[in-house]
């Protein structure tokens, strides 16, 4: 359409130059005046139409319309002023009639083909209409090629024998453009499906990969079920869907996740499998559509999806390794809705969501293991606790002499004895604290804001003596300029997890060397590091090290006794309060504990 | 100060043993009941100068409910004689486990709480603090 004006800018210009070349150059006797108006009446309703098109593309919204009827008023200007231009250029004998083969192209192109014919229909009515009008000598003819004596406009044949040729020229040449144009229009529309296909699928198969990788993000079981659904629900363009799982015996189906389902169809009940053809079928590993809800007989709820607004259905089955997990199932509120692309997709989409289902389940039960494994351990440790504290405490009023006195070899065996039980106890405290760790009490507890500056000096101050006894130099570095570095945990906590890693690192660093805490905030990240010139620890103890129950070769050499749990609980209560511990070390050389946690802000006063 | 009388409540022999004989050496007489409601039987006849009270016993709330019949602020009950005494309550709930509670007037009306095991030293020292020596 702006292609049509601007190349109308230049005819309008062309007629002009061409009336001035004629005249001024080759000094013909034109009527010079009517062609100058032709060629400014051009331009000017030219400059009209560029306005008028102006205003329909910025208006919203678009339609179509008078688009199409500002083409074809373009057009009648044009026959008008190319009809006067003929006139004013010698009728028929005006080289200016090949003119209307640009129309008629234009027309071929931007029109339908009967829009073309009636066009060069209409050109050769209007040029066979000068022509016959100046013959009759209704309207004056106009010399512009010669003299009057040639009077060519006045033999029937000449007349005749120009108004047939231009009549067939426009015709034929109306007939191939628009062929041609035909044809390039149906290569075009072919092209424009083929790629619309090739978006459709593309567009399918983002939004599979992104089902897919919201869905495999997480392990929490509800988190993976309501990704499914309501990523499907959009993917698919419809209201609604479901998950439901099989319950343990195999007999029924119970809802597990919705998206845009009311509540009162989600408590409707579960799906029977013994009354419900439909999700036998599908169970068996079939997708199924319903296409109209009312009709099919094969739903155990048809009335309550009625009553619901829904109207078809698709539902995909859900199969993990093991066997059936279920079925997902999208509703569409239009009867007939979804299409074998549909049936597809949801096929895809299920295949995907049964392994996150399933990895989701196994990695619950996982955690039902753990949780069963903590609380035993947390019974058995407290029933351990009470005998063993009581063994210690009769030994205690032994030891103090309130027995009588000893031998100096009875003394021995009861420090001996001493001795073991409080391992035993130290034991029976750090097993207990582990599975505490794991249990629930660990999430019942109260979080504080705990300021690490606070805490280290405090651990450090508690340390100064043990690390003086044993010629070791305690530092305590602070980048006070950072910032708070308050995170949210438990006081108790956090000093469990300085004391566990600054006496290992004393108990493990040899008489004259040294051992700092450094504490730094860094964006909202706080960082604490402790660092000892100790032992060391062997590069292939290094992924062992946090393991419950282990103790590098080394520090079993040198320190006899351990529990080999301080490392463990130390890492659990720091992922407890979203930190991460890493460790850095070289035998002989020393080694580095580095403790991040997420900074929390103070609330000002 | 002689001969002050303590009164310890609590189901496990051993510990009461561990307990009885550093408190003896230190001059006590010590008394001991095995149940919480032993323990309230005793109180009115013995009545002792310093109560030792464990926290868990046949029943995991019988030292609380011990203390609280004690302690209660009702002028008219039947122990309302014996609520000054002190009270010490032996806990073997771990520093480090999340649970924790301490000394409360409303909830858990003791003295002072004596870890377990017992350094027979640290008990005497905490008996008689709170005797008032």
């Amino acid at each position: 359409m702006a292609w049509l004006i601007n190349i109308r800018w230049l005819a309008g210009v062309g007629v002009l130059g061409a009336t001035w070349v004629a005249d001024v150059l080759l000094r013909l006797t034109l009527p010079v005046v009517p062609l100058y108006l032709i060629g400014v009446a051009i331009l000017l309703y030219n400059a009209i139409f560029r306005f008028i098109l102006n205003r329909l593309l910025r208006a919203e919204p678009r339609d179509l319309r008078p688009f199409d009827f500002l083409t074809k008023t373009q057009i009648g200007f044009d026959w008008l002023a190319m009809t006067a231009l003929i006139h004013f250029s010698g009728g028929l004998e005006s080289p200016a009639i090949f003119y209307f083969f640009f129309h008629n192209i234009i027309a071929a192109i931007l029109l339908s083909r009967r829009a073309t014919y009636f066009y060069a229909a209409m050109a050769a009515l209007l040029v066979a209409a000068v022509g016959s009008l100046e013959y009759a000598g209704i309207l004056p003819h106009l010399y512009v090629l010669g003299n009057d004596a040639a009077a060519l406009y006045r033999n029937p044949f000449f007349v005749i024998g120009v108004v047939f040729f231009f009549v067939t020229t426009m015709f034929v040449s109306a007939y191939l453009a628009s062929t041609l144009n035909a044809r390039l229009r149906k290569r075009e529309a072919q092209v424009v499906t083929l790629s619309q296909n090739l978006l459709n699928a593309l567009t399918r198969l983002q939004t599979l990969y992104d089902v897919a990788e919201a869905v495999n993000s997480t392990l929490e079981l509800e988190q993976v079920l309501d990704r499914l659904v309501s990523r499907t629900a959009s993917a698919l363009g419809v209201r609604a869907c479901s998950i439901r799982l099989l319950d343990e015996a195999g007999a029924r189906l119970y809802v597990a996740a919705t998206y845009g389902l009311s509540g009162a169809y989600v408590k409707k009940g579960d799906l029977m499998l013994e009354q419900n053809p439909l999700a036998r079928e599908v169970l068996s590993g079939k997708t199924i559509t319903v296409a109209d809800v009312s009709t099919d007989t094969r739903l155990q709820y048809p009335t309550a999806a009625v009553a619901e607004g829904i109207r078809s259905m698709l539902s995909a089955p859900l199969q993990g390794k093991k066997g059936s997990l279920g079925l997902i199932r999208a509703y569409s509120t239009a009867v007939n809705h979804f299409t074998s692309e549909d049936a597809d997709f949801l096929t895809a989409i299920a295949r995907e969501g049964s392994i996150a289902i399933e990895n989701a389940m196994a990695f619950r039960a996982l955690g039902q293991v753990d949780e069963m494994k903590s609380k035993f351990v947390l019974t058995v440790t407290h029933e351990l606790r009470s005998p063993v504290s009581v063994v210690r405490s009769l030994l205690r009023t032994m030891m103090a002499g309130y027995v009588g006195a000893m031998t100096d070899a009875q003394r021995d065996i009861v420090t001996r004895v001493l001795h073991r039980t409080d391992f035993l106890q130290t034991l029976i405290d750090d097993l207990l604290d582990l599975a505490a760790g794991k249990s629930e009490l660990a999430v019942r507890e109260e979080r504080v804001l705990v300021r690490l500056d606070e805490a280290v000096e405090r651990v450090v101050k508690r340390f100064e003596v043990p690390a003086q006894e044993k010629q070791i130099r305690l530092e305590w570095l602070c980048a006070r300029g950072d910032g708070p570095t308050t995170i949210s945990a438990t006081n108790e906590s956090v000093d469990r997890i300085l004391n566990n890693l600054v006496s290992n690192a004393i108990k493990y660093t040899p008489a004259g060397g040294c051992v700092s805490v450094a504490l730094r905030a860094s964006g909202n990240v706080a960082r604490l590091e402790v660092s000892d010139t100790g032992i060391g620890i062997p590069e292939d103890a290094l992924p062992h090290l946090f393991e419950e129950f282990y103790r590098a070769p080394n520090a079993k050499a040198q320190v006899k006794e351990g529990t080999g749990l301080g490392l463990a609980i130390t890492r659990d209560l720091i992922t407890r309060y979203g930190g991460q511990i890493t460790v850095q070390s070289k035998v002989g050389r020393g080694t580095t504990f580095a403790i991040t946690f997420p900074i929390v802000a103070e609330l000002s006063a | 100060m002689a001969n002050e009388k303590i009164l310890i409540i609590d189901d496990d022999d051993d510990l009461v043993h561990a307990m009885r004989l550093p408190l003896e050496a230190a001059g006590f007489k010590v008394f001991s009941a095995a149940s919480g409601d032993e323990g309230l039987r005793q109180v009115k006849e013995v009545k002792p100068d310093l109560i030792i009270l464990d926290v868990m016993m046949d029943t995991t709330t019988a030292g609380f409910q011990v203390s609280l019949t004690l302690r209660s602020p009702d002028p008219k009950s039947e122990y309302a004689a014996y609520s000054r005494i002190p009270i010490l309550m032996l806990t073997a709930i771990h520093q480090t486990t999340p649970l924790r509670f301490g000394p409360d007037k409303e909830y858990l009306p003791v003295d002072a709480f004596i870890e377990k095991p017992i350094e027979p030293d640290k008990l005497i020292e905490q008996v008689r603090a709170h005797l008032g020596h």
